[in-house]
């Protein structure tokens, strides 16, 4: 994707794009590309706050899409090293769900 | 550059520099590419060579196996037609594609050799870069090789022993004394 910035619908509709080739891609491709793609995704996706102003840029989400750009391509270096690295990525999503959701919600509250 | 430093020292590059690659570098490639064996000399491979910033953009976004800012990239293609028409099926079916792998990695070993990163990429949509470059019916696009200056190489990915690949006279037999 380009890095050049575009506007959020010129970038949303990139999205679209890859995700429809990627969609008819994982067909044929090797099983461990469907992950690596919606990694991917996610990383992209990320970057949307970048070209739409109207979105506030997440500080978590650039957290989690460093992580991401930098190990998604262990996909080339066996199922195991990226399985794990995947597993660090949702688990970091399941401390901000926590964090988001139930302790602040938690400290609302009192 | 000794062949053997080439072929080891290749990497895929996913992160290149935007500076453009020089035309005479460009004629390089494609000679090393044409000059790679050719099953019945069919020689069925045609190059679609990509500078154009716009068309690139476009290619990027309907190859999501395409990473990084590289400015140039060249579609291989086979003419399937000609492949028929010269080797029958096995032409058309499985020559064409092989002979178009051997062009590439001649085209690979000759970048590296002349200092630019390459990738190849297969993980681009067939029907929408049919459309995009105007590929008529009989030519099919084969590999994408991205081309441009290296920004980071990566670490060498791991390699099967060649004790579990390799046989002696018959399948099954060790050939003793491999390394790895």
């Amino acid at each position: 994707m380009s890095g050049a910035k575009s506007n959020g619908n010129d970038y949303l509709f990139e999205i679209a794009v890859f995700l429809a080739t990627s969609a008819r891609n994982c067909i044929d491709e090797p099983p461990l590309y469907g992950p690596f793609r919606l990694l991917d995704a996610l990383s992209k996706i990320a970057d949307l706050p970048k070209h739409a102003p109207c979105l506030k840029e997440d500080p978590f989400l650039q957290e989690v899409k460093a992580i991401v750009d930098e190990k998604k391509f262990l996909v080339v270096y066996g199922g195991e090293e990226f399985k794990k690295a995947i597993d660090e990525v949702v688990e970091m999503f399941a401390k901000e769900l926590k964090k988001r959701y139930l302790e602040k919600a938690k400290e609302s509250s009192e | 550059m000794d062949v053997f430093e080439a072929i080891k020292g290749r990497r895929s590059v996913r992160k290149y520099k935007t500076e453009p690659v020089d035309k005479e570098l460009v004629k390089k490639l494609l000679d090393a590419a044409r000059w790679a064996p050719s099953g019945g000399n069919i020689q069925p491979w045609l190059f679609i060579v990509i500078d154009d910033s716009k068309v690139l953009n476009v290619i990027r976004k309907i190859s999501p196996g395409y990473f990084g800012e590289a400015p140039l990239a060249i579609l291989v293609c086979s003419n399937r037609e000609k492949a028929y028409k010269i080797g029958g099926t096995l032409g058309r079916d499985y020559l064409s594609i092989a002979d178009c792998a051997m062009a590439v990695q001649n085209m690979l070993l000759a970048a590296y050799a002349l200092g630019l990163g390459t990738c190849v990429v297969k993980s681009f949509s067939h029907a929408a870069i049919k459309e995009v470059l105007a590929i008529p019916e009989g030519i099919e696009p084969e590999l994408l090789v991205i081309i441009g200056h290296p920004n980071q190489v990566p670490k060498p990915p791991p390699k099967v022993p060649m004790s579990e690949i390799v046989h002696l006279n018959r399948y099954g037999e060790k050939f003793s004394g491999l390394e790895g």
